[in-house]
């Protein structure tokens, strides 16, 4: 049998993730401006001019009210910095009347007022408040080294601040600072034994893998392909029951928020409800990680 | 795979048995004697526990109406792992921990029978039209907990599922909601470990059909030392067994949201 002169063609396609239906809504509150400037940062937040521009307050409570007739399970505020929104306190108590939150933070914002301001919002709302406070390695000058100077004191100082006030944050790691690539099970230990002894009797802890986007060189790596994701179950990746408000529209994942080609509707969350295309370079490393934004 | 069953008055619905085989004998004396018409099981029979296989003749010989959990699916389709949906690396160890013992002592015969239990169980209690289901209607190992499960997600699921009444387990800690269109979401919690709360007694619900659905929480005392004892006869965690004895979760924690994690002891 004489084989083809060609190859096959390659799918041209885009590989597509189904959607099944609003479970997080995730609110990119401040866009991509930040009181820091990390060096890894995905979407490259910092505090001059950022790109994507913070939301306005009613479209985000336009959002919280579409998404709770739509049955959403989790809201999560994301940036840049939340806290250097003005409206950040009102706006998570008006997300606690429709669905447990969730704020990531870098902590540098939080002092004993503040956490004092959000343990009364979390005593008052019928759902469980979250802060994630951001911190890369228990090593001061390895964190700093990652996160900018000073930003250690402030995250640790904000960690036992929330604790000492029962609001028990979860610290979120990436792996850029302690170099250990995938041995999270040793930084894993590393922090839970740092974090105790700063008297967090409660450690909790996630960890997140290193984007190659934003900050970080990019990785050159193929976007994914439906002859890659064969046999994979594609209802697994978070775009398939997450959607995320920024500016100029809904888009399907929070790694891609404010990019073109992840944008799924420009005005309501409904109209986002449909397959996300799987087409950044990033989407490989949600399937390869399993990674997910949620807290668990 | 659900399964249209009759009408009832009064039922009783316990979840997560965990092979905690005294627990359930003392639950189902209880339930007996209150008069219950019948008595459901929302799921994961094994894991935690000592001797698995003990709590299957229990089961059959009271006429106990199962769904499936997360576990029994597992141990069913003989995976590797309970798809308990943990993410931690210290939950995962103990979760994988347990699993292991609990699918290499549970027979053939137990595994097949468990494989044969439907996915959710719908009836009529009442006027009320129930749903029962492990984790939640749409997922097996969906955490709903009280602090983390919004009205409005409860009003979609119960339209959706075209019920009055949702009825799951999965969490480990009972609660109740009813709505406001009087429409009502229970977790009947779970008789395989105490709730995190310091006590060492276990909870199943019974429900009374009413013009309005009537919902009792039942603590239930069982011997837990014994449990104990056979736990560390059988080696499992220690921490395990410290469950048992002192009612505060030692593992599987970092699943909780801050609300209920707050509430323990570790």
């Amino acid at each position: 049998m004489t084989p083809p002169l060609l190859a096959p063609a390659r799918a041209a396609s885009v590989p597509q993730a189904p959607f099944l239906g609003l479970t997080a809504l995730w609110i990119q509150i401040t866009g991509t401006w930040c009181n820091l400037e990390c060096r890894h940062c995905l979407n490259a937040s910092g505090p001059r001019a950022p790109w994507l521009k913070p939301l306005d307050a009613e479209t985000i409570r336009r959002a919280i009210a579409e998404a709770e007739s739509l049955g959403v399970k989790e809201i999560y505020f994301t940036g840049g910095e939340p806290f250097l929104h003005g409206e950040i306190l009102a706006l998570i108590e008006r997300a606690l009347e429709v669905a447990p939150t969730t704020v990531l933070t870098n902590g540098t914002l939080i002092d004993a007022a503040r956490a004092d301001a959000l343990a009364a919002v979390a005593a008052r709302a019928a759902y469980s408040l979250e802060i994630r406070v951001s911190l890369d390695d228990p090593d001061p000058s390895c964190n700093d080294a990652v996160r900018g100077e000073g930003a250690w004191a402030k995250a640790v100082e904000a960690v036992r601040l929330l604790h000492a006030r029962g609001l028990l944050p979860i610290v979120t790691a990436t792996e850029i600072a302690s170099e250990a690539g995938p041995a999270a099970g040793g930084l894993h230990a590393r922090f839970r034994d740092f974090l105790q002894a700063q008297g967090v009797d409660r450690p909790r802890l996630k960890f997140m893998p290193v984007f190659a986007m934003g900050r970080q060189p990019a990785s050159g790596e193929t976007p994914l392909t439906d002859e890659d994701l064969e046999g994979f179950e594609r209802s697994t990746l978070q775009c398939a029951d997450a959607r995320v408000v920024a500016a100029g529209g809904v888009y399907a994942c929070p790694i891609l928020a404010g990019l073109p080609g992840a944008r799924l509707s420009r005005g309501s969350l409904v109209d986002s409800f449909r397959a996300a295309p799987l087409y950044h370079p990033a989407c490989v490393t949600c399937h390869r990680t399993g990674m997910t934004c949620r807290n668990s | 795979m659900s399964e249209q069953l009759g009408e009832y008055r009064k039922i009783a619905v316990l979840g997560g048995v965990y092979s905690n085989w005294l627990a359930l004998e003392a639950t189902l004396a209880d339930a007996r004697a209150r008069g219950v018409e019948a008595v459901f099981c929302l799921g994961d029979m094994g894991g935690f526990g000592p001797h698995p296989d003990r709590v299957f003749p229990l089961l059959r010989e009271h006429g106990v109406l199962g769904i499936q959990g997360n576990y029994d699916e597992s141990l069913a389709s003989g995976h590797t792992d309970c798809g308990c949906g943990y993410t931690d690396p210290r939950d995962n160890h103990y979760a994988a921990i347990s699993y292991r013992y609990t699918f290499d002592n549970t027979s053939t015969e137990n595994k097949a029978w468990l494989g044969a239990l439907p996915r959710h169980r719908r009836l009529k209690l009442g006027p009320h039209r129930v749903l029962m289901c492990h984790g939640s209607p749409r997922v097996i190992n969906e955490f709903l907990w009280e602090s983390a499960t919004p009205n409005g997600l409860l009003r979609h699921l119960l339209d959706r599922a075209e019920a009055d009444v949702m009825l799951c387990t999965h969490t480990g800690i009972k609660w109740h909601r009813a709505l406001p269109d009087a429409r009502h979401a229970v977790n009947v919690g779970v008789i395989g470990r105490p709730e995190n709360d310091g006590r060492t007694n276990v909870w199943y619900t019974v429900l009374t059909a009413g013009t309005d659905l009537e919902v009792e929480f039942v603590p239930v005392r069982y011997d837990h030392e014994a449990l104990a004892r056979e736990m560390e006869r059988e080696r499992l965690p220690p921490e395990f067994a410290e469950t048992i004895r002192t009612g505060w979760w030692t593992t599987c924690l970092e699943i909780l949201p801050a609300r209920e994690r707050a509430r323990g002891k570790y």
